[in-house]
């Protein structure tokens, strides 16, 4: 069909078919065509982007030495670099082989890079910051709260009595109560529960609490992954002769996380943005350090230009992991397929 | 067989033992340290008079009055919040929803857009930008198309004689949007879910699209909605806590306040964690009522 | 065999973990010094005290408070671990040890400094301010009568709040309290038309309103409705680290009685070195005798103190001076000799 010759019966059909479609039609091309204007004038002339121009540094990197932003620069770079290298796919298969080590290596990478130590200038993770910050507390808790769930998830569906209480009572529990309780907790209570001394560093509190939310969240995902699958799947191998551990290890589990995978996504999605709640209990990632601008005399009251200025890069971070998470699913049902042929 | 069975009974006392330890471990650093700050467990200060006003309290409250009401007013607060954007998030959302699934490309495309928006962008971030640029940057009053029934100013939202101050509106248009953005995914999957023969079925015989949608869609689609939808309000629930970055008076923020007027961080929190779960409790069971009368419905 | 030994290991080291209550007298201090480094609490968003500069660091009195702090302790101050903290949050992040102390507007009241209540020890006052409350000239409000039944900004978890609770309480007239858990948002509610009028510290009320777009639309009522000295806050019961606080703080107060400043102080300490009859000046500097050991700090914690911040006549100048970016005159915050209310006790 020659799309060129019919285009427009073509929005006629897919706009104008009815009356009440036309006014519906009209009334939306109406509507974005005002709002747009607006938003166009108001961001070309009514806005004062002094407020984001001149504290790039702190959105990026937060109160981070200046002599020492190379690092985290070079770290989100890596990041984004490796990002579009995924995406893209690279030609050769050398590099496509070397794509998943890379990932699981440029999390020890980045708390090298930020904290220091071998050989580079010690920063106390009071100086971490915005975007780093941010991420660096998605990518850490995820990787932590995801054997974490499985755990949990085998837990839950084991045989073990008292195995199972422990795992659902764990799981119930933390997902009855809201984050920002559980942050709270990590924030200002844990302290209360260590001997005195004991200091556990802010950052890494935080990251434990995440962890131990989302975990709760992961489990049940995997769970779902898991009562997905035939039960005859786990008698067809009983009959093999595999033990219990063999059945989860090589049949269950990997079936159960490829189904699970989407939803885990979303989890790590939502985490991103959860992150967000440390600017309440005074951590300074990306909305924290921004309230700490906004409260500087010579920022007071641009909160449209920041919390637009915000949107924009949460929305892009978010969106880049959702197109990895789409192209991680694509990959892993071709290869399945691959598998079954 | 029998050593795995006690292989099994090994490994569950293991468990146990160490779960138990840490617990006690962390109970005795708990009491050694609440030693040490002079404090011992105990509730009696909920009684004591709270001091503080409230901008917003259902029933009548004074400074004067205890912390246990002051926090029950929080807890009735948060309830008025929770079951008013319910209402404005499940309407959106069973209308995008439905825009969605719907023949108009446009609207199609608007709903994908609106929903893409709002799910990559922190709630929190949301939440401010409605109260500080939404309602408090409101000059004079706008939008009254109908003196008198319904006005907007950065006093808040007045209908119909009913003041909602800008703090709860707020709270409400953020999460009410929030949620919708997310139900109406449930919405569309319950939907997409009903065989597409269904809706030929319909067609042909002459039904126009909202009464086949109404009448022979959403019955079938309505019981793999009602799961996620449930999860979705348990969400909204948990999600209202925010409500302390818009200055409104909810449980959290008011259990912030107290913890902080006394020093009473431990029972503070447990009384938090209570109130969150009474609140679950009450979701999560109208809801398999509802899942109940429905099923009840179908079987007519 | 092996995994009943790693389980032996790991119950080792989970009690290794436990905390007896021998640790209940250990100082704070000694903790601080061992750390090599103080954990300080501050607002982090209040011009003048403490905030936030593009180029990534706290400026304020409150910040300059820590650095002392930090320069007497442990001998440096840039060791200094700064922890942005609500009104909200405050007491319990040093009751719970998330800090080692205050520095945060925080004012000193009975119930705040007794251990029937918060359970805090305070330094010496560091500003003398009073609630105030400001309202737009053009609303024609000119006492706190004109603001019944009108809604009231004000940050939560604050004196403010039972301050103005009070006052309006004391007239016998309702009001609207609008609560914020920061500044910030308490003076965007304020400027964007949300309450008729904000309350806070005098002070910050000046602060906010210089940051306005036009300062004279905008009145600072003559209404006082409290005292509020503002202090330095620690853990009650550790009477170590509240006296090298104490003293800290005096000393800065002290420097500026006898003229002693950043500029001059090696000029001051060369003079007391060779002039051994400058009795008072050789204590004060640690030449002599051993008052900074009777609290626990080197005995020239004050060279260190006043090198790293200078006096406090100096500290205020930086930051709440003339020429500053919030000028609020010095008034009740001179020294005595000048008609203010700080002195310090002699240094014997």
């Amino acid at each position: 069909m020659n799309k060129k010759h019919n285009l427009f019966p073509y929005i006629r059909r897919i706009a104008f078919s009815n009356s009440l479609d036309t006014c519906i039609t009209l009334f939306i091309l109406l509507a974005v065509f005002l709002l747009s204007t607006i938003t166009i004038k108001w961001l070309l002339f009514g806005a004062d982007w002094a407020v984001v121009i001149q504290n790039y540094p702190l959105y990026a990197f937060g109160l981070f030495p200046a002599d020492q932003r190379w690092r985290p620069a070079l770290w989100l770079l890596l990041l984004i670099s490796l990002t579009i290298i995924t995406l893209v796919g690279p030609r050769w298969r050398w590099l496509r082989k070397l794509l998943p080590i890379t990932w699981i290596g440029v999390i020890p990478l980045g708390i090298v890079l930020l904290s220091g130590g071998l050989g580079l200038l010690p920063v106390a993770s009071r100086y971490w910051g915005g975007v780093t910050l941010t991420i660096f507390l998605t990518t850490c808790s995820s990787l932590l709260a995801f054997p974490l769930g499985i755990i949990l998830a085998i837990g839950r569906q084991s045989d073990l009595p008292l195995i199972k209480f422990f795992s659902s009572i764990y799981i119930e529990a933390l997902r009855a109560v809201p984050l920002i309780a559980i942050l709270f907790f990590g924030q200002l209570l844990i302290p209360l529960f260590f001997p005195i001394g004991v200091e556990i560093n802010r950052v890494i509190r935080a990251v434990l609490a995440f962890t131990l939310f989302v975990s709760a969240y992961v489990a049940e995902d995997i769970r779902g992954g898991f009562q997905s699958i035939p039960k005859s799947q786990e008698e067809a191998a009983k009959a093999l002769g595999l033990s219990k551990l063999q059945i989860t290890q090589f049949v269950i589990l990997p079936q159960a996380l490829i189904i699970a995978l989407p939803a885990l996504t979303n989890q790590a999605i939502g985490l991103l943005q959860n992150t967000s709640l440390m600017a309440i209990l005074g951590l300074v990632e990306l909305l924290g350090i921004s309230r700490s601008i906004l409260a500087n005399p010579l920022f007071i009251g641009r909160y449209m230009e920041v919390y637009v200025w915000l949107a924009g890069i949460y929305w892009l971070i978010c969106t880049v992991m959702a197109l990895l998470a789409s192209h991680l699913e694509q990959k892993v049902t071709i290869e399945k397929l691959t598998i079954k042929n | 067989m029998r050593i795995k069975r006690y292989r099994g009974l090994f490994i569950q006392v293991i468990v146990s033992t160490l779960f138990i330890s840490i617990v006690a471990l962390f109970i005795n650093n708990l009491s050694v340290n609440l030693l040490r700050a002079g404090l011992g467990l105990n509730f009696s200060w909920l009684f004591r008079s709270a001091g503080f006003a409230l901008a917003e309290h259902p029933l009548p409250y004074s400074p004067s009055s205890s912390y246990a009401w002051a926090l029950f007013m929080g807890w009735l607060n948060s309830l008025k919040v929770i079951s008013s954007s319910l209402l404005i998030a499940t309407l959106i959302g069973f209308l995008v929803g439905f825009a969605s699934t719907g023949t108009n490309t446009l609207l199609r495309i608007l709903s994908k857009l609106y929903v893409t928006l709002i799910r990559q962008t922190p709630l929190l971030l949301q939440l401010m930008f409605w109260y500080f640029v939404g309602f408090l940057s409101i000059q004079g009053e706008i939008f009254s198309p109908i003196k008198g029934m319904l006005s907007l100013s950065n006093q808040g939202i007045i209908l119909s004689g009913i003041n909602l101050s800008p703090e709860f509106s707020s709270l409400l248009v953020g999460l009410g949007i929030f949620t919708a953005a997310y139900i109406s995914e449930v919405v569309r999957g319950g939907i997409n879910s009903v065989p597409i023969g269904q809706w030929e079925a319909f067609r042909s015989l002459g039904l126009s699209e909202n009464d086949g949608l109404y009448k022979i869609i959403m019955p079938q689609a309505l019981p793999a909605i009602l799961p996620g939808l449930t999860s979705q309000y348990l969400n909204l629930a948990k999600n209202s806590t925010l409500a302390i970055a818009v200055g409104y008076a909810d449980i959290y923020a008011i259990g912030d306040t107290v913890i902080t007027q006394t020093g009473r961080a431990i029972e503070g929190f447990l009384l938090l964690l209570l109130s969150f779960l009474l609140l679950n409790l009450i979701i999560s069971n109208l809801m398999e009522l509802l899942n109940k009368y429905i099923l009840t419905y179908k079987q007519r | 065999m092996r995994r009943f030994l790693v389980g032996m290991a790991s119950m080792s080291l989970l009690l290794g973990g436990c905390a007896t209550t021998s640790e209940v007298n250990q100082s704070r201090l000694d903790l601080i010094k061992e750390r090599n480094e103080l954990v300080c609490g501050v607002s982090g968003k209040i011009p003048g005290f403490s905030f936030l500069e593009s180029d990534g660091r706290y400026q304020g009195i409150d910040v300059d408070i820590c650095k002392a702090f930090a320069a007497a302790f442990v001998g440096n101050p840039d060791k200094v671990q700064y922890r942005p903290l609500t009104a909200a949050e405050r007491f319990t992040a040093v009751r719970t040890g998330e800090v080692d102390l205050l520095s945060r507007n925080t004012t000193v009241n009975l119930s705040r400094d007794s251990s029937g209540g918060n359970g805090l020890t305070f330094a010496p006052v560091i500003f003398h301010d009073g609630q105030g409350l400001m309202v737009k000239r053009n609303s024609r409000i000119n006492n706190i009568n004109g603001l019944a039944r009108k809604s009231i900004c004000v940050g939560s978890g604050t004196t403010t709040e039972q301050n103005i609770n009070d006052a309006f309480e004391a007239i016998s007239l309702p009001y609207t309290p609008i609560k914020y858990q920061d500044l910030d948002q308490v003076i965007q509610g304020y400027s964007q038309g949300r309450c008729a009028a904000m309350t806070s510290d005098r002070s910050q009320l000046a602060a906010a309103r210089s940051s306005f777009a036009s300062p004279k639309d905008h009145i600072i009522l003559e209404d006082v409705l409290s005292k509020e000295p503002l202090a330095p806050a620690s853990l009650g019961g550790d009477q170590k680290l509240s006296d090298a606080m104490r003293w800290v703080i005096y000393s800065l107060i002290s420097a500026e009685e006898q003229g002693i400043t950043k500029d001059n102080i090696d000029e001051k300490l060369k003079m007391a070195k060779e002039n051994s009859q400058l009795k008072p000046l050789r204590r004060f500097l640690g030449v002599e005798g051993d008052l900074g050991e009777k609290l626990g700090l080197d005995n020239d914690f004050v060279v260190k103190v006043i090198r790293a911040t200078g006096n406090y006549g100096e500290i205020y100048d930086r930051h709440l001076g003339p020429d500053s970016d919030v000028p609020i005159p010095r008034s009740l915050n001179e020294i005595y000799t000048k008609g203010g209310v700080h002195i310090s006790p002699p240094f014997n």
